[in-house]
């Protein structure tokens, strides 16, 4: 064929066809523009995050700085644009660097219990039998272990960081998502279209990966975007106990917790201390909006069930 | 296979779940050195002098495995222990502690599952439309909303302004009277109890103080029900045979409440099993800042303080509440979607 | 929904006709199909109705009288006891106290005169109940005293009452308060754990007849009648004790009875007091005691009180405000501003509280300390003998902001000491010198340290905290604020503050010998009694809490120590206790930080309350009242 004919081929292969369906869908739907715009948003924040908030020479960025020791939290000034919490750490610094540090234990945690959520929970639900009996009963066991018991455990053998509670978490999450792809996988195999994979002749490994786990994955997307927020929920309940980062780190769960005893500001003005709640509070709920907002656009937009309805 | 051998199996395979359970978390305890176990035994700062006594005393020096069958031989007798940070016998301190967590459980479960589900189908029906999109943002403030925060929003604008959910779970006059003779005891859930006493006005003592705990997690906890839902009876409804339903000239209502719904349910019960498994062992949050003290309290401050025993006996606990959950969620798959062989 | 309203409109106006009439058609089959939807909204309905009927029912109630649970006093304060055995209660005695009682107590808000109460006479040299030369103690008894079980009180129980004491002595209790004037020893066992004293010994320190209890002490011991006020003093009877499963009172096999690992009294209570014990719901957290109706004495005026432990600070801030609890105590600073200008609410300030914490230099670290950097004097670290040198602990004597620290961690509320001692106890030294902040001075000390070598290489050391432990939050303040003064001094002098799991810390601080820790950063001490030996044995003996594994304790300090607390003579004591107070300044044994000013927070219907220095959470409620 001439080149022409050749790229007229390429032009409407179905390939490129659904990635022109695709976009323009994405193109259509405002609540997935706006979630990767949220989501595209905190990452120019993570990235930019030393020209935003510039660090103190000579110290560690991730360390809040403080004006200061004072005791209670300040409202809202010139050179404190978010205020300062309690202990005289800036709002503002927290909350930029804090991105960074949401990021990091979110897609990582979320990662890796997906993943290994994935490969235990398909394994368990394709072949069944034996397998299946002895892997659920080792989720049963990680199911039962109490995450913050998990945690301190870590905190004392690696010592108390991020990456113990980072590892923690991971053991504590990944058992849902097995079970979730395990009961994706039930209900998928005996379809038709998987026995017709078999019967063409796939292995095994290729039916799960290029056509169950495609259709199965969906409740975990699900599940995984609105998980992101919890995940930074949960660090900062571990580092409140001492568990995790070290006090005064820039984590917006740890800003949270700040807040804990301010919440009811002074007698007379209730919302007295309204910026230490309020503030880091938003930047947690965008983030996890802009997450899930984004998880449902995948879900809405590539499950090929929804797409086109 | 039958129902009735599949439940008999999973229950027997249940006891090396516990057995595992038991083990990882002895082995987890043993990275703390028995000193640091010790100072766990101490009364008071000004015992820490003689840790290593303590240390000897409460045989903290011998060899793993000789404190693990030790253990394990108290557990089979009965006996799980003395929770230093309860102050009281391990068994003892989860029977009293657990009922306040399940009177939480018991009354918020069909709410969060209610108010997902219905949510979660409203958004699905009307989807890309301002309805569905409203519904999803609320719910996620609701869950990206810390716990502390909302409950000691919930605290201060319903009982420091208008005094009238207080926290706790009864009030002065109530608790007199359910500690004195005159009130029999039968589950330790105030509610139930006080119907079964025929006492009207500490049943709605009782409410009182659950509305506000209960109205807490139900904001922060249905988002997450509310999106399986959604995204589930999404992809249900997509499906030939709802297609094929309407064709045939069903009401649009029975179309969804009929065939969509209950196939749509089976990651929503997946889902709602964690979650419920996960709330029956303790809201941390929720219980301390309402002073409805229960079982993630104690355990709570029993894995801060390292109160080995506490831990264990309460991750046994926790065992069987999951194997338990998980049973019956993987009953119900079989139920719901008889394509599931329960084999 | 709006269509089923439109209807009823409709309806009411009469104005019905066959457009209408399909409306309603299409209404009723709305609610026939049960639809998704509106079986929602129904729910939803239901729900806000049912909750709007509670709140309405509240609210509508007539309002209930100013005062709430006018008969209740609840309290917050100081938490949970550990147990109710006062041989093994040394914290959360006040439930102790308030049930039980001692044969004598402070007068009121003092704690150098006593007041008789299971007594009829305070013994004194004057009245001769105590003899010339401090050794023997006579106690006539009250008759006609009834335990709370009805069984009387004879001097019998009071013998048995503390001879039980010594025969437990618990690991780590309180009764080492009795062991030292009676036995002369801390300790009722040796090092080893084994028995070290015989029946005979404490069978003849304690003796009684029918109307007096005589006790013998081993030396003469100033504060033996502050410690007979406190919880190890308190009476027990007998016969129930016996009933319990303690000891039974006979020598034959009473050290079977030494050191239980479970206190048999752990959670009962049998006294004389004015209050009952009722119940302690630990699940709950609620500690409940009630007017006994047959005391001997002055019935209480309240009808009970309650101990409440609530866990959320917020929540109880709340409650306090509310009215629903009548006593909070223990306001950490930072929130005193949220109690400011309220009404109903009454606030005594500057309580001067018998507690100091101070920093305890490690004058030999253990060499695998993880604290201690490469070890070496080579800027990366530090040598084991670091604070060995005194140079070294000028410097960062001089380097301390004393006053700035008080105004940030303390927003001002704490007093400066000079040593370890807080200046309300008999024989402080009011002319004693302090450091105070001077970073020139600072310089020259450092440049001495080590012959020179200091300032060249520098100085890297770990200081750690305890992760929730008491003032955490003032200690690193206090070690932050220190930091940032030594790099001034000198930018290659490096203090890192690291935040360390509670029990690691608590067992490296005091369980390891020689301690890895070089600097503890918080060491507190409540008075156990108000007298200069309870502080100056803990903080400089070579058996004391924060000294004993810190080396830097001499013989002289301790024949010092023994000197002081075994004579009654005012002269020898103050020689003895200003010398120590000189050591410890000229020697620079520590940095004091502070000595703790309180604050006590109340509704203004609680009347009766008077602050007390020692032991001040032992409030007897029986002299507080409830009204207006």
């Amino acid at each position: 064929m001439g080149i022409k004919a050749r790229f007229k081929t390429f032009a409407t292969r179905p390939e490129l066809k659904e990635l022109r369906f695709t976009l323009n869908m994405i193109k259509k739907s405002p609540l997935s523009l706006i979630g990767m715009g949220i989501v595209l948003f905190f990452a120019l924040i993570a990235i930019f995050a030393p020209v935003i908030a510039p660090p103190l020479p000579g110290r560690d960025p991730y360390i809040i700085p403080r004006e200061g020791f004072s005791r209670t939290p300040k409202p809202p000034s010139e050179n404190h644009i978010f205020g300062l919490a309690q202990g005289g750490y800036d709002i503002f610094y927290g909350c930029i660097w804090g991105t960074r540090t949401a990021f990091y234990v979110g897609l990582t945690v979320i990662v890796c219990a997906t993943l290994i959520g994935i490969v235990l929970g398909s394994i368990s639900g394709y072949y069944g039998g034996i397998i299946d009996e002895v892997l659920m009963r080792i989720t049963d066991v990680f199911f039962a272990l109490p995450g913050l018991i998990l945690a301190m455990a870590f905190a004392v053998a690696f010592g108390p960081s991020l990456d113990s509670v980072i590892k923690a978490l991971i053991l504590v999450w990944w058992p849902t998502y097995a079970r979730l792809v395990r009961s994706e996988v039930l209900r998928i195999k005996n379809l038709e279209y998987v026995e017709a994979a078999k019967a063409s002749g796939c292995s095994d490994f290729r039916v799960i990966v290029r056509h169950i786990l495609p259709n199965a994955i969906f409740p975990i997307l699900v599940v995984a975007s609105l998980d992101t927020g919890s995940v930074v929920l949960e660090a900062a309940t571990l580092s409140f106990l001492g568990i995790g980062a070290p006090y005064g780190y820039a984590d917006w769960g740890q800003m949270v917790s700040f807040s804990r005893n301010w919440i009811v500001g002074l007698p007379g003005n209730p919302y007295a201390y309204w910026y230490t709640f309020v503030i880091p509070g938003i930047f947690i709920f965008m983030f996890v909006l802009g997450w899930s907002l984004l998880g449902d656009a995948f879900r809405d937009i590539l499950d090929p069930m929804i797409r086109r309805r | 296979m039958g129902l009735g051998a599949y439940i008999a199996r999973r229950l027997l395979l249940f006891i090396p779940v516990l057995i595992g359970v038991t083990i990882l978390i002895f082995l987890i305890s043993m990275s703390f050195t028995p000193e640091q176990r010790a100072v766990l035994y101490a009364r008071s700062p000004k015992q820490l002098r003689s840790l290593r006594q303590l240390a000897q005393k409460y045989h903290l020096y011998d060899p793993i495995h000789i404190q693990y069958i030790n253990w394990l031989n108290n557990v089979l007798h009965g006996n799980l222990g003395w929770s230093i940070t309860a102050n009281m016998p391990v068994s003892q301190a989860i029977i009293e502690f657990f009922p306040a967590t399940l009177e939480l459980v018991l009354y918020s479960a069909p709410f969060i599952y209610i108010v997902g589900t219905r949510l979660g189908i409203i958004s699905a029906v009307k989807r890309d439309t301002a309805i569905d999109h409203g519904t999803r943002v609320l719910a996620i403030i609701g869950w990206a909303l810390p716990t502390f925060w909302s409950a000691i929003l919930l605290l201060s604008v319903f009982y420091g302004h208008l005094d009238l959910f207080p926290p706790g779970r009864l009030g002065e006059a109530a608790t007199r009277y359910v500690q004195s003779p005159k009130f029999t005891r039968y589950t330790g859930l105030n509610t139930i109890d006080a119907l079964l006493n025929g006492e009207i006005w500490i049943f709605l003592d009782a409410l009182r103080h659950l509305v506000l705990p209960v109205t807490n997690l139900v904001i922060v906890t249905s988002a997450l029900i509310m999106r399986v839902m959604r995204s589930s009876m999404l992809e249900t409804l997509s499906k030939a045979y709802i297609t094929m339903a309407r064709a045939k000239g069903l009401d649009e209502k029975e179309v969804i409440n009929k065939h969509a719904r209950r196939n749509a349910l089976i990651p929503v019960i997946t889902v709602t099993g964690s979650l419920f498994a996960t709330m029956i062992c303790g809201l941390v949050v929720t219980e301390s800042v309402f002073n409805y003290m229960g079982i993630g309290y104690w355990a709570a401050k029993a894995a801060v303080c390292l109160d080995i025993a506490a831990i264990l006996g309460f991750s046994l606990f926790v065992a069987i509440v999951f194997v338990v959950t998980n049973l019956i969620v993987d009953v119900l798959y079989a139920f719901l979607d008889p394509r599931i062989r329960l084999g | 929904m709006a269509q089923i309203l439109y209807t009823f409109t409709l309806l009411k106006n009469k104005r019905v006709n066959s457009k209408h009439i399909g409306k309603i058609r299409e209404i009723r089959m709305i609610w026939k199909s049960k639809s998704a939807i509106t079986k929602m909204q129904a729910l939803a309905i239901v729900i806000i109705i049912v909750v709007a009927a509670i709140a309405a029912y509240y609210l509508t109630r007539p309002t209930p009288t100013l005062i709430k649970n006018p008969d209740t006093i609840i309290t917050t304060v100081y938490g949970p006891p550990s147990t109710l055995d006062p041989a093994f209660a040394y914290d959360g005695i006040v439930q102790i106290m308030n049930v039980y009682e001692t044969l004598i107590f402070f007068d009121k808000e003092h704690i150098d005169r006593f007041r008789p109460v299971l007594a009829t006479e305070v013994p004194t040299i004057e009245n001769g109940l105590i003899s010339p030369d401090g050794l023997t103690y006579i106690f006539p008894i009250r008759k006609g005293v009834k335990f709370h079980n009805g069984n009387p009180l004879t001097p019998e129980d009071v013998e048995y009452s503390f001879e039980r004491m010594m025969v437990c002595d618990p690991d780590g209790g309180p009764v080492w308060m009795l062991l030292q004037p009676l036995l002369d020893r801390y300790c009722t066992r040796d090092e080893n754990g084994n028995i070290a004293v015989s029946a005979e010994e404490i069978d003849k320190a304690v003796e009684s007849n029918a109307t007096h209890v005589i006790f013998h002490l081993k030396k003469p011991y100033p504060a033996f009648l502050q410690i007979l006020s406190l919880s190890v003093g308190v009476i027990l009877d007998k016969e129930w004790c016996i009933e319990q499963g303690c000891w039974p009172g006979t020598w034959n096999n009473w050290t079977e009875y030494n050191n239980p690992s479970t206190p048999p009294l752990d959670t009962k209570m049998m006294g004389t007091g004015p209050f009952k014990f009722e119940k302690w719901d630990r699940s709950a957290g609620e500690f409940i005691i009630v007017r006994n109706e047959d005391y001997w004495g002055e019935p209480a005026k309240v009808k009970r009180v309650v101990w409440k432990f609530i866990p959320e600070w917020s929540t109880k801030i709340m409650m306090f405000l509310k009215g629903d609890i009548d006593i909070i105590a223990d306001v950490p600073k930072a929130y005193i501003q949220q109690l400011e200008g309220v009404e109903g609410i009454v606030c005594f300030k500057d309580l001067p509280l018998l507690a100091i914490i101070t920093m305890v230099f490690n004058f030999n670290i253990s060499s695998t300390s993880p604290y201690i950097g490469s070890g070496k004097l080579d800027g990366e670290g530090i040598p084991p003998n670091f604070f060995a040198d005194k140079y070294v602990r000028l410097g960062f004597a001089y380097s301390f902001p004393y006053e700035e620290y008080i105004q940030e961690a303390y927003l001002g509320e704490a007093k400066r000491i000079a040593t370890c001692i807080p200046d309300n106890i008999p024989f402080y030294n009011p002319e004693q010198e302090m450091y105070s902040l001077n970073l020139t001075k600072a310089e020259e000390c450092f440049r001495k340290a080590f012959n020179g070598e200091l300032w060249e290489k520098g100085f890297k050391v770990t200081v750690p905290y305890g992760i929730g432990m008491d003032y955490e939050e003032e200690t690193r303040i206090a070690l932050e604020m220190l930091a940032e003064n030594l790099r001034e001094v000198n930018p290659k002098f490096q203090l890192i503050i690291q935040g360390v799991e509670l029990t690691t810390y608590e067992a490296q601080l005091y369980g390891e010998d020689p301690s890895p820790v070089p600097l503890n950063a918080a060491a507190m001490w409540w008075a156990d009694f108000a007298d200069p030996d309870n502080f100056f044995s803990g903080f400089m003996g070579s058996a004391g809490m924060y000294s004993w594994n810190m080396y830097f304790s001499t013989p002289y300090i301790d024949e010092l120590l023994a000197n002081g607390s075994s004579t009654l003579d005012p002269e020898v004591r103050r020689e003895v206790y200003y010398e120590l107070q000189r050591i410890y300044h000229d020697e620079v044994l520590g940095i004091p930080l502070v000595q703790l000013i309180g604050r006590w927070y109340q509704r203004d219907w609680i009347k009766g309350w008077y602050f007390r220095p020692v032991w001040e959470e032992v409030v007897l409620y029986s002299e507080l009242e409830k009204g207006y």
